[in-house]
C-alpha cells in the first residue's frame, strides 16, 4: 500500500531585494534597478529587477560588468536589515500554512504540504492562497513550484519565474523535465553542462536516455545523482528548522588582503557586530567559526568551542583570532573573511568571574554602546581601530588592547 | 625478599595506595607499586610525583627485600584470590615476584626497587593534630570548589592555614569559593599556611574513613611538601607554589535579600531543575518574592531547555529585605547544598551581578560564595 501522496512547494520571491526597493520607492518601479555596491569596487550584483535582467544583468555578476551591460540602471546599495524584515514577514505567511518550512535563503523556502488538503484545499489552491497572501499582505510577487519532490518543485519554480505557479502532477515528472536544457538540472553548473554537451546531452530528456551504468561510469557519483534527477527522483525531506542555528558576518575585501593586522581588525569589527546581534536577540553562543576564502575562491572554515557561551565581542574575537592565527599563513592573501557564532541558546547565560570584575565592566560598556548605536546609528560610536583611515584622531590610544 | 600476609590485608593496602599510582606516565616504574619489608611489616608505596602514599600491613617476614610490580596487575590478582594466606618470594636475578595462595600460583615481572622514587617522611618540622572525622568533613565541604583547570595552578589547591588557634580550609575556582574553619586544640601559638592540591586532600578524605586516631599534618618548607601521618598510612603531597587570592576580600559583608530555606527541599528543587538546565549551560533562575504577612516569602527555582521544556519549583521561605531575581549555575548550587548537613540554609544576595552567599543556619564556621550568571535579556 503506497503512502499518502507527497507534495512539496518551493516558494521563491521574485527579484527580492530589487522588489523591496521598488516597493519603498515607487518612482523606481519598472526601471532597470540594480542592488549592489559601488561599481568601481569589486562588489557583485545582489539583486536586479526584471527590467535590468532584460539587459543581461544577473545576480552575483561583478557590478562593473553589470553597469557596462545596462548603463542607465539605477544603483541602490543593499539594505539587508530592511530585506530581512520583509523576509521574516513572508516566512511567517508560509509557516501559517504549515510548520514544515525549510528556509533555504532570505527569499526562498521549501514547504511540505503533504496532508494539508483538508485544511487548505488542493495543492494548486494552496499555491494560489500563498501567492494571494504575499501579494496582499506584503505587496510582493512570489513564484511557486509544486511537485512530489524538492528537486522537481525547484525546477518547476525556476521555469515559471517571474510571478508564476507551475504544478507538476505526480507521474508527469519525466515528461515535464525532458525538454528542459541541461543547466536547469540541480547540481549542474556551467562546467558540467559543457561536459555533458560534449557527449551530445543538451536536455534533461537526453540525459534520461542514458543508462545508470553509463552515467556512473562517465561521471562517478554525480552520474548517479544525474540518473535519478533526470527521472525527477529525489527523496530529500523538508527540514523545518525551529531556531536559527548561527549568527555570522563576512566581508569580501575590495582587494585581496594579506596583512595580519588588517585581517585582525576586520575580525574584531565583525566579532563586535556578531555579538551585538546576539545581544539584540537575547542569545548567547558557544561555538566560534571563521570562514576564509582564497583568491582561487576555495573556502576553508574552522571552528572552536568556548569554555562557556558568550554574547561579548571580545570573547568571540579572542577565539576567532586564535583560529585565524592557527589556520592562516602570514602573507597568504584572502578574498573574504567571516566570523560566526553557533551553538546558540536563547535567554541563555554565562558565568561571571569571582575575582575579576572586568567581565562585568565589559557587559555594562557594551550595553551602553548598544543603546547609543540604537539611538544614533551603528557608526555613532566605534573602536578607534574601526575608523576609516584618515578619520583616526592622532594620539588616540588603541582601545582594542583592552582584555 | 620472602614473606607471607593475609589476602585481606594486602587487598586493603593495595586499595589505599592504588589511587596514587600514576595513570599515564612516561616513567614505567610509576605505574608500579613498591613492596618493601620494613621490620616485621610490609610497606606498600605508590606515587605520581605529586602525591605519594605509604601503607604498612602486617606480615610474616622471612627474608628482607624489596621490588616493584605493576599496580593494576597485582591489585586485580589479589582481589581475585580467596581470603587465604599469600606467600611471596622475589626471584632477585629476574626481578620476578612469585605469589602462592592455596593451590594458585603466579609470577609477576617487576622493576628493581632502586628505580622507584623515594617517598621521604620528614624528621620534624611544624606539625598539628586534627581529628580524622573533622578533617574528612572539612575536605568534603571545601575541596570540590577548587579548580580542575591546570592553567591557574594556585586555584587547583586548597589553602590550609593555621592561625589564632583555628585551622581554615579555603578553595576557589574563579566562580565560587568555599571556606570552612575549625578550632584547633593546642595550636594557639601555631602559624602555617600552605596550598595543598585538592586531589591530594580528596585522597586523604578517602583514607581518613578508616582512621580513628587524629591525623598529624606536617609541613616541610625546605622540600616543599606536606605530610599527613596516620595509623599505618602516610600521605605526602607537593605544595602548590604561588599566592592564593585574598578570600576575605570577596566575602560580601552586606546583603539586600536574605532567605532562610529548608536544605533538603532546596536541594530537591535544584536537582529537578538541573535536569532541564543541563542543556542551557546549567542556568538556574532563583526568584524570591514576599508572600503574605511579615517575613513570609516564596523562592521559585526554574530552569528551561530550549529543546525539551522547562521546570519550576516553589518553596516557602522566610525572607528579609527586597525581592530579587538572580541566576546561578545549578551545578554549583547542588554541589554546596550536598555538603551542608544542617536542616536550614541561609542564602544572602545583594543584586543579580554580585556574589551570593550560602551558609548553614547554626554553623558559623562554613561559608560558600557563588558568583551569579549573566543572563541574556
Amino acid at each position: 500500500m503506497s503512502a499518502t501522496q507527497r507534495w512539496i512547494i518551493l516558494a521563491d520571491l521574485d527579484a527580492f531585494f530589487a522588489s523591496v526597493e521598488e516597493l519603498l520607492n515607487p518612482a523606481l518601479r519598472g526601471k532597470p534597478l540594480i542592488v549592489g555596491g559601488d561599481p568601481r569596487s569589486r562588489s557583485v550584483v545582489c539583486s536586479a529587477s526584471y527590467a535590468a535582467r532584460a539587459y543581461g544583468v544577473r545576480s552575483a555578476m561583478p557590478m562593473s560588468r553589470a553597469v557596462r551591460l545596462c548603463p542607465q540602471a539605477v544603483i541602490v546599495p543593499p539594505r539587508h536589515g530592511v530585506y530581512a524584515e520583509h523576509s521574516r514577514a513572508v516566512m511567517e505567511i508560509l509557516r501559517a500554512i504549515t510548520p514544515a518550512v525549510e528556509q533555504v535563503s532570505v527569499d526562498e523556502a521549501f514547504l511540505d504540504i503533504t496532508g494539508c488538503e483538508r485544511l487548505w484545499g488542493t495543492p494548486r489552491q494552496i499555491g494560489e492562497l500563498i501567492r494571494r497572501r504575499v501579494r496582499e499582505e506584503r505587496q510582493l510577487t512570489i513564484s511557486l513550484g509544486i511537485a512530489a519532490t524538492k528537486l522537481v518543485a525547484k525546477i518547476a519554480c525556476d521555469v515559471g519565474k517571474p510571478n508564476g505557479l507551475v504544478l507538476v502532477e505526480p507521474g508527469e515528472e519525466q515528461r515535464f523535465l525532458a525538454p528542459l536544457p541541461i543547466e536547469r538540472m540541480w547540481g549542474v553548473g556551467k562546467v558540467t553542462a559543457d561536459h555533458l554537451r560534449a557527449y551530445g546531452v543538451a536536455t534533461i530528456g537526453d540525459l534520461a536516455a542514458w543508462t545508470e551504468e553509463r552515467l556512473t561510469a562517465t561521471f562517478g557519483d554525480l552520474g548517479r545523482a544525474l540518473y535519478r534527477g533526470a527521472r525527477g527522483l529525489d527523496d530529500g525531506a523538508v527540514h523545518a528548522e525551529r531556531e536559527r542555528r548561527s549568527v555570522s558576518h563576512e566581508i569580501t575585501f575590495d582587494v585581496d588582503l594579506d596583512d595580519r593586522a588588517a585581517l585582525e581588525r576586520a575580525l574584531l569589527g565583525m566579532s563586535d557586530q556578531v555579538a551585538a546581534q546576539l545581544r539584540r536577540q537575547n542569545m548567547v553562543g558557544q561555538t566560534v567559526r571563521i570562514k576564509l576564502r582564497y583568491p582561487d575562491l576555495s573556502i576553508a572554515t574552522r571552528q572552536a568551542t568556548l569554555e562557556q557561551p558568550t554574547d561579548q565581542g571580545q570573547a568571540i574575537y579572542a577565539q576567532a583570532r586564535a583560529l585565524l592565527r592557527r589556520n592562516w599563513h602570514p602573507g597568504q592573501p584572502l578574498r573574504l573573511l567571516g566570523v560566526g557564532v553557533a551553538g546558540l541558546l536563547e535567554g541563555g547565560g554565562y558565568q561571571l568571574e569571582l575575582f575579576d570584575a572586568s567581565d562585568q565592566k565589559r557587559i555594562r560598556l557594551n550595553r551602553s554602546l548598544d543603546e547609543i548605536r540604537s539611538r544614533y546609528g551603528s557608526k555613532a560610536i566605534r573602536r578607534a581601530s574601526q575608523l576609516p583611515p584618515g578619520e583616526k584622531a592622532s594620539g588616540e590610544g588603541d582601545v582594542d588592547q583592552e582584555r | 625478599m620472602k614473606l607471607s600476609c593475609t589476602q585481606e590485608n594486602l587487598a586493603k593496602g593495595l586499595a589505599t595506595v592504588g589511587r596514587a599510582v600514576a595513570a599515564r606516565s612516561s616513567l614505567p616504574v610509576l605505574s608500579n607499586i613498591l613492596l618493601a619489608t620494613d621490620n616485621s611489616r610490609l610497606k606498600l608505596s605508590a606515587t605520581n610525583l605529586e602525591v605519594g602514599i605509604n601503607c604498612w600491613i602486617g606480615a610474616n617476614v622471612e627474608q628482607e627485600g624489596s621490588t616493584t610490580v605493576p599496580a593494576r596487575l597485582l591489585t586485580d590478582l589479589v582481589n581475585s584470590l580467596e581470603t587465604e594466606r599469600i606467600d611471596m618470594e622475589l626471584i632477585t636475578r629476574t626481578q620476578t615476584l612469585h605469589l602462592k595462595s592455596g593451590r594458585a600460583e603466579a609470577n609477576i615481572k617487576g622493576i628493581d626497587a632502586q628505580e622507584f622514587p623515594i617517598i621521604m617522611v620528614p624528621e620534624e618540622d611544624s606539625r598539628v593534630k586534627i581529628d580524622a572525622d573533622a578533617m574528612r568533613q572539612m575536605i568534603n565541604q571545601v575541596a570540590f570548589a577548587a579548580s580542575a583547570d591546570d592553567s591557574r595552578p594556585v586555584l587547583t589547591g586548597v589553602l590550609v592555614s593555621v592561625a589564632d588557634g583555628k585551622i581554615t580550609f579555603a578553595a576557589a575556582d574563579g566562580y565560587r569559593c568555599s571556606v570552612r574553619s575549625m578550632d584547633l586544640e593546642g595550636a594557639a601559638d601555631r602559624q602555617m599556611s600552605v596550598i595543598v592540591p585538592a586531589r591530594a586532600l580528596q585522597e586523604l578524605a578517602r583514607i581518613a574513613v578508616e582512621q580513628d586516631q587524629p591525623i598529624e599534618m606536617l609541613v616541610d618548607t625546605n622540600r616543599n611538601q606536606v605530610y599527613f601521618h596516620m595509623q599505618n598510612v602516610d600521605l605526602v603531597s607537593q605544595i602548590v607554589e604561588g599566592v592564593f587570592p585574598d578570600i576575605r576580600q570577596i566575602i560580601p559583608t552586606t546583603y539586600n535579600t536574605r532567605v532562610h530555606v529548608d536544605t533538603t527541599e532546596f536541594l530537591k528543587a535544584v536537582r529537578s531543575a538541573l535536569i532541564f538546565a543541563r542543556d542551557s549551560a546549567n542556568v538556574m533562575r532563583l526568584q524570591v518574592v514576599s508572600h503574605g504577612e511579615g517575613e513570609e516569602g516564596r523562592l521559585m527555582v526554574t530552569a528551561s531547555s530550549p529543546e525539551h521544556g522547562d521546570h519550576a519549583s516553589e518553596l516557602d521561605v522566610t525572607m528579609e529585605g527586597k525581592p530579587i531575581e538572580i541566576a546561578f549555575n545549578g551545578r554549583y548550587l547542588m554541589d554546596v547544598l550536598g555538603v551542608i548537613d544542617t536542616a536550614q540554609v541561609l542564602l544572602e544576595m545583594r543584586d543579580p551581578s554580585s556574589p551570593g552567599v550560602i551558609r548553614p543556619v547554626g554553623g558559623a564556621d562554613f561559608v560558600h560564595i557563588i558568583m551569579p550568571m549573566h543572563i541574556a535579556h
